[in-house]
């Protein structure tokens, strides 16, 4: 007799033979039992969290730490719609997120069945590929196109429907066929006279700067960027999921000088390599460098021109261009340029510098974050979220792995609540190292039942609160522009989350005192279990994105 | 030029600007910006206030702040800020003439609105 095999099995046996998939993240639901069932029945491992938002962004997350496609299972309706702010954040940093999803059976449509709606048209616009399924057979077929979709060119999410009629129903395995996965070795370059010509503006450049963004830490080229900078010689930051595929203390790293050194220094420079990262609201469009010729290399041709005009575009993955540019490029030193560059960021934040080194009653958040870097070093992974809480652990947190230090809160959707599914699916991807997330007292709230995940999976990360008692960002920016005392929806007050940590299963300490801040670290290291060190910090700091997002309104109405 | 007599001079441009300039008055209507520019030693020294659209002044250094430019000297702060140049202030810093304290954030707004008002 011929072997049966039920859609769900034949799902999570593709992805587990063909696709590679180790973890998936989800929430359980009747809709999408019998794939759950493969899961188990294939080895998949089941990543069970308490909101189907965490689902798809540590899904997300995960695709950054193994540079590769996350996939998360959501059941159908509000499973689908507590995804849906996930897949949008996905979207906007173009990450290979796989969303498989339950939905209404085929056979109810239009009846008025248990979770019915039109999940493809809320989907479409904040995907690279959607569609539904109709077949048990075409499964492995379908999951094929979406992987594909997902990590093919420019990546982005993806997100395949799949009823409950053809996951329960049955086929003859022998009568299915299984698409292999292969992996293609064509790649789109740049002409060689393109090539040229970038060879000659860097060849030429005096005051050049290399920017690399997430597409630099997606072709994950660390080699071949490490021996073009050395050979010429050129000064280079690292952002977004590109931070640490060279240390943040490489010698030519202007890293250390964060965002106060990068406003202050890109407008000086003639020359700018702009790789796999965007001009978009995050880099100010692009204005900050008005006068430099621009090199802008990207995976993506209708990026190369986007918000700036450049002297030169190479399409192509970031890695690749650079190896073709390699033999072109002279050897060279721009070191009295990066000592300048150094010296003048140096300059610009003797404030900053004076916070971080000294003790503080309040403690400064820039001082909590200094006292977190020096006890777990640069061989840790860090995650911050929030409003200011961001501008506070980007500028102070430095790691030597690529994806060490992120602040998703600050990609484009600005999503808080993203730091502490960042930081379980680190821990998950990198379980021997340390995993440090700096959560705002705000941005807390929004995941913070996720400890439970971690308690259950135990997933010891730590979670360092920099509590203002407030949702500091949004309040300093209405203390500027209504006043401090119409300030309206802004402040939480003091909450004991360390408490509901340690009533979740975990670790918690409250900290007031400079002093006790890294004898708490340390505890919580030791106890092994999911922590929370609720620090509470100077309330009346706020931080320069605090007044560039308020400028950034202002010029409005 | 007394780098007093500049500051002094930067001021009554700024405010002169904040009632006949409708640029600048759109640049500056929501700003509540505090800008401190002075030598180490404090000697000389001048606050720029700006609030809702209104432009005052402070001299002295002991005021509160959002950014001070520090100069090394009075020598130096007026030769650089004659050149009217972000590179020029850049270079200072490299060079440990200048440094900056508080948010550099608003020193940039502040060039922003020199160059707005002129
Ligand atoms: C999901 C979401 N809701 C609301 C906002 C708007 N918002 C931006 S910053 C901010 C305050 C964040 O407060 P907290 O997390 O405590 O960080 P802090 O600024 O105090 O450091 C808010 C509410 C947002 N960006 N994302
Ligand atoms: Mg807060």
């Amino acid at each position: 007799m011929a072997k049966k095999i039920t859609g769900g099995h034949l799902a999570a046996k593709y992805m587990k033979e063909m696709e590679k998939v180790d973890t998936v993240f989800t929430i359980s639901g009747g809709h999408i039992e019998n794939l759950l069932d493969g899961m188990a029945q294939y080895g998949i491992r089941a990543v069970d969290v308490r909101h189907e938002q965490a689902a798809a962004m540590m899904a997300h997350a995960w695709s950054v730490y193994r540079n590769e496609p996350g996939v998360c299972l959501v059941t159908a309706g509000p499973g689908f719609t507590n995804a849906l702010t996930g897949i949008v954040n996905a979207h906007l940093e173009n990450v290979p997120l796989v969303v498989l999803s339950g939905r209404h059976p085929i056979r109810d449509d239009l009846k008025g069945a248990l979770q019915e709606m039109n999940q493809i048209d809320m989907v479409k616009p904040v995907t690279k590929w959607c569609a539904t399924c109709y077949d048990p057979a075409r499964i492995p077929e379908y999951l094929s196109i979406a992987f594909r979709q997902a990590t093919m060119g420019r990546p982005g999410p993806v997100f395949l429907e799949l009823p409950p009629d053809i996951l329960f129903a049955e086929t003859d395995e022998s009568l299915v066929a299984m698409p292999s996965r292969r992996r293609h070795k064509t790649y789109v370059s740049p002409a060689q006279d393109e090539l040229e010509e970038a060879a000659r503006i860097i060849n030429g450049a005096q005051k050049p700067m290399f920017l690399g963004g997430s597409g630099i830490g997606m072709s994950d080229c660390g080699k071949v960027l490490e021996q073009f900078l050395r050979k010429t010689g050129i000064p280079f930051a690292l952002i977004n999921y590109g931070r640490g595929v060279l240390p943040d203390n490489h010698p030519q790293s202007v890293n250390p000088g964060g965002f106060t050194g990068l406003t202050a220094g890109l407008p000086m420079c003639d020359v700018i390599i702009a790789a796999g990262v965007r001009f978009n609201w995050v880099l100010q469009s692009g204005s900050l460098f008005p006068d430099a010729r621009v090199i802008r290399i990207d995976i993506e041709p209708t990026e190369i021109d986007r918000n700036r005009s450049v002297d030169v575009g190479l399409v192509g993955d970031a890695g690749r261009v650079l190896e073709q540019l390699m033999p072109l490029v002279e050897q060279r030193s721009h070191e009295k340029w990066l000592e300048t560059f150094k010296n003048a960021y140096t300059a610009f934040m003797t404030t900053e510098l004076e916070k971080r080194n000294t003790a503080s009653d309040p403690i400064h958040p820039s001082r909590l974050v200094e006292q977190i870097q020096r006890t777990f070093g640069e061989d840790a992974y860090y995650v911050a979220d929030g409003g200011d809480t961001t501008y506070y652990g980007m500028s102070g947190f430095a790691s030597r792995h690529r994806a060490g230090v992120l602040a998703p809160a600050g990609g484009l959707l600005g999503c808080l609540g993203t730091g502490i599914p960042f930081a379980i699916a680190a821990k998950l991807a990198h379980p021997n190292k340390p995993v440090i997330v700096l959560n705002g007292d705000g941005s807390f709230g929004f995941n913070a039942m996720e400890f439970d995940t971690a308690v259950r999976h135990n997933i010891p990360i730590i979670c360092v609160v920099n509590n203002d008692c407030a949702w500091g960002m949004i309040k300093h920016s209405q203390e500027i522009s209504l006043g401090p005392d119409r300030c309206t929806c802004a402040d939480l007050g003091l909450r004991h989350y360390e408490k509901m940590v340690e009533g979740l299963g975990g670790y918690g300490e409250l900290v007031t005192k400079d002093e006790e801040i890294v004898p708490a670290l340390k505890r919580a290291a030791g106890s092994g279990k999911p922590a929370c060190i609720n620090v509470l910090t100077d309330p009346t700091v706020t931080s320069p994105a605090t007044v560039l997002f308020y400028q950034s309104f202002a010029g409005l109405g | 030029m007394r780098m007093s007599i500049l500051l002094f001079l930067i001021y009554r441009m700024l405010w002169i600007s904040s009632k006949v300039n409708p640029r600048f008055k759109r640049f500056i209507r929501k700003a509540r910006v505090r800008l401190m520019i002075k030598t180490a030693d404090g000697r000389h020294a001048r606050l720029f206030v700006f609030e809702n659209g209104r432009v005052s002044t402070a001299t002295g250094p002991d005021h509160r702040f959002d950014a001070a430019l520090v100069w090394q000297d009075p020598g130096t702060a007026v030769s650089v800020m004659l050149k009217r140049s972000q590179e020029a202030i850049f270079y200072a810093a490299a060079e440990g003439k200048l440094k900056l304290e508080g948010m550099s954030v608003y020193a940039l707004w502040f060039d922003e609105a020199v160059k707005q008002a002129l």
